[in-house]
């Protein structure tokens, strides 16, 4: 017991000065060897694509949150019917019936969205 | 399976006809009398499905327990969400309103599975089938800023609770090993401290659930800024589950680590913190009530002190205080479906549910105002309406055992005070002059069901028999043999 918490201890020693001695010696070489000439092309973020335009928070309009929910129907569908199809042959025709009746319990709630016109985009 | 399919019958029923009342709202969506008549007609069959034909069962190891019990709360849970679908029907907005009614109807399918479950995952799941559909139907007033409000605090401190009693019932998992409520009752021996963390914890999410103090500063604001259909079946049919699932988790799961809560004897278990959040709730309730000037409000606050008489009742954790406490919740869920009926209807003659905006009731309606006398009175407590039994009952039985003197002093001395902010109500509508402006409230439906409400109360006064025999029967059969449909082997 105590020596399991020993090796953890000493893992955790470990695991804070093996980035510690990197980072303090590039800081040393800095600050011994290179002058400081800061410029436009030096401090922008490199290969970090292109430069950002404009305010961060934008506002988007909030019908996309109806289109994810849509979605999020089909999404569901396929990961309960993916093992489905899989081990379908394996399968008594009761698990058929289930399913269609949780196909059609989906169904219903896109016809009922389609029907409520939140497919069409305001 | 077909042994599930059966005994979730009623579910099953209600569950095709919300989804056929979503039908009708996209296919005929103008037509509020069809819209309503089905879903009126899909609830009824359900309760013919309960009541004709009765059968006991434990499936999957007490996911699904249907007992006599069971079946009476099914019925008075179905009986009240019909009663709240007819207020629906009559004050909701035009704009979506089958999805209003199949929301009433999805909720009520969860209660229906709460009452009928003996496992600590099922009650979890069957408590958000409850409430994320009152969330919405809280919030369903779309021009009113008081239903936007409600429905969003209602919503956040609603799923706070809930993540508080999912941790607490992971504790009583994690100590027990068992999510099933007999299993978990097996157990014995003194709690450990995991234990009495998980029993806090779920006592505190369901304490938000039934707006016990500390956990019910939500109730005012949501019983007033819903539309007041939502907020009578937030404050009837949810009620009943809600402290029928808890009586059902303190005695069947967790009957050995009662505790004590006599004067000067405290016991370390769980009846000690009831009875300090019973007689919060008491008193918060009854004297805040006292300032309140909107008719929902108070109700919210004396649906507060009710919620702490009924928590006195469960302290006692013995049968006859157990069947107290189930026909005072009937009776009070009644009274404030009732309440709430009329408030719904005053609304809709005056716009709005202020006190003054009772002034005059009895001349301009007398009828509505002598239903409003009744639940008042009901209420307060006073014979021989049935609100005077269902005290009486829930009182001499948290008597019996001679711990709780305290408790029932100060929930019979703040029931006195009680009586004072139904009387102003009353005052107002029986003593002060009517204003001139009323417009006449195109509600039949809802009268003639508030009528009927008043008269159940009355009779329920006269001869309490009526529900608290079926009540005391059903609760005599241990819940070990009334669920031994399944062979020992089975585990």
């Amino acid at each position: 017991m105590t020596s399991d918490y020993l090796l953890l201890s000493i893992f955790l020693a470990i695991a804070v000065v093996f980035p510690l001695v990197p980072l303090a010696m590039a800081w040393t070489f800095a600050r011994l060897l290179s002058p400081a000439k800061p410029g436009k092309d030096k401090q922008s973020s490199y290969e970090c694509g292109i430069e950002s335009t404009g305010p961060a928070q934008v506002q988007f309009q909030s019908h996309y949150y109806l289109y994810a929910l849509v979605f999020l129907i089909f999404d569901v569908e396929t990961v309960f019917l993916m093992p489905f199809a899989a081990a379908f042959l394996k399968l008594p025709i009761s698990a058929f019936f289930a399913l269609m009746v949780f196909v059609l319990l989906l169904v219903e709630g896109l016809v009922w969205a389609w029907a409520k016109g939140i497919l069409a985009w305001k | 399976m077909t042994n599930i399919l059966f005994s979730l019958a009623p579910e099953s029923i209600l569950t095709i006809t919300a989804l056929l009342v979503l039908g009708l709202g996209v296919s005929v969506p103008n037509s509020r009398s069809l819209i309503t008549s089905a879903a009126l007609l899909g609830g009824l069959i359900a309760a013919a499905a309960i009541l004709l034909f009765p059968m006991d069962a434990n499936l999957l190891h007490g996911m699904v327990v249907i007992n006599p019990l069971a079946r009476i709360f099914k019925l008075v849970i179905l009986g009240l969400s019909l009663v709240s679908v007819v207020f629906a029907s009559e004050s909701f907005p035009k704009n979506h309103f089958a999805e209003s009614l199949a929301l009433i109807l999805f909720s009520t399918i969860g209660m229906m599975v709460l009452v009928g479950t003996e496992d600590l995952l099922m009650i979890f799941l069957a408590l958000e089938l409850t409430s994320i559909p009152l969330y919405i139907l809280a919030a369903f007033d779309k021009e009113s800023s008081g239903s936007a409000e409600a429905g969003l605090k209602y919503f956040l401190i609603g799923s706070v609770s809930s993540a508080f009693l999912l941790y607490g019932l992971s504790l009583i998992y994690g100590v027990t090993g068992s999510t099933n409520l007999l299993t978990i009752s097996q157990l014995s021996g003194s709690p450990d401290s995991l234990l009495i963390a998980g029993i806090v914890l779920t006592l505190a999410g369901f304490g938000f659930k039934i707006a016990a103090v500390p956990f019910q500063i939500w109730a005012p604001d949501v019983y007033a800024g819903a539309p007041t259909a939502a907020a009578a079946l937030i404050a009837s049919g949810s009620k009943v589950a809600g402290i029928f699932i808890l009586a059902r988790i303190l005695t069947t799961g967790l009957g050995h680590w009662a505790g004590a809560a006599g004067w000067g004897q405290f016991e370390p278990g769980w009846a000690p913190v009831l009875a300090l959040m019973a007689a919060a709730s008491i008193v918060l309730g009854n004297v805040t009530a006292l300032v309140q000037s909107n008719v929902k409000r108070l109700l919210a606050y004396s649906a507060i002190a009710h919620g702490g008489y009924l928590l006195l009742g469960l302290c006692s954790a013995n049968r006859e205080s157990l069947t107290a406490v189930l026909f005072y919740v009937v009776i009070y869920a009644l009274t404030t479906a009732g309440a709430f009926g009329v408030v719904a209807i005053v609304e809709k003659q005056r716009g709005g549910s202020r006190l003054e905006d009772f002034d005059g009731l009895s001349k301009s309606s007398p009828v509505l105002a002598l239903c409003l006398l009744v639940f008042f009175i009901s209420l307060a407590g006073i014979p021989p309406l049935a609100g005077f039994f269902g005290k009486f009952y829930l009182f001499t039985s948290a008597l019996a055992n001679g711990q709780h003197l305290w408790l029932v002093i100060v929930a019979i001395a703040m029931n006195a005070v009680s009586l004072y902010y139904y009387l102003i109500v009353l005052k107002h509508a029986f003593v002060l002059p009517a204003p001139d402006d009323i417009r006449p409230a195109n509600a039949p439906a809802s009268k003639i069901l508030v009528a009927a409400l008043a008269l159940a109360v009355l009779a329920l006064g006269l001869a309490p028999d009526l529900l608290l025999k079926p009540i005391s029967v059903a609760g005599k059969t241990p819940p070990h043999i009334a669920t031994s449909t399944v062979p020992p082997n089975d585990q």
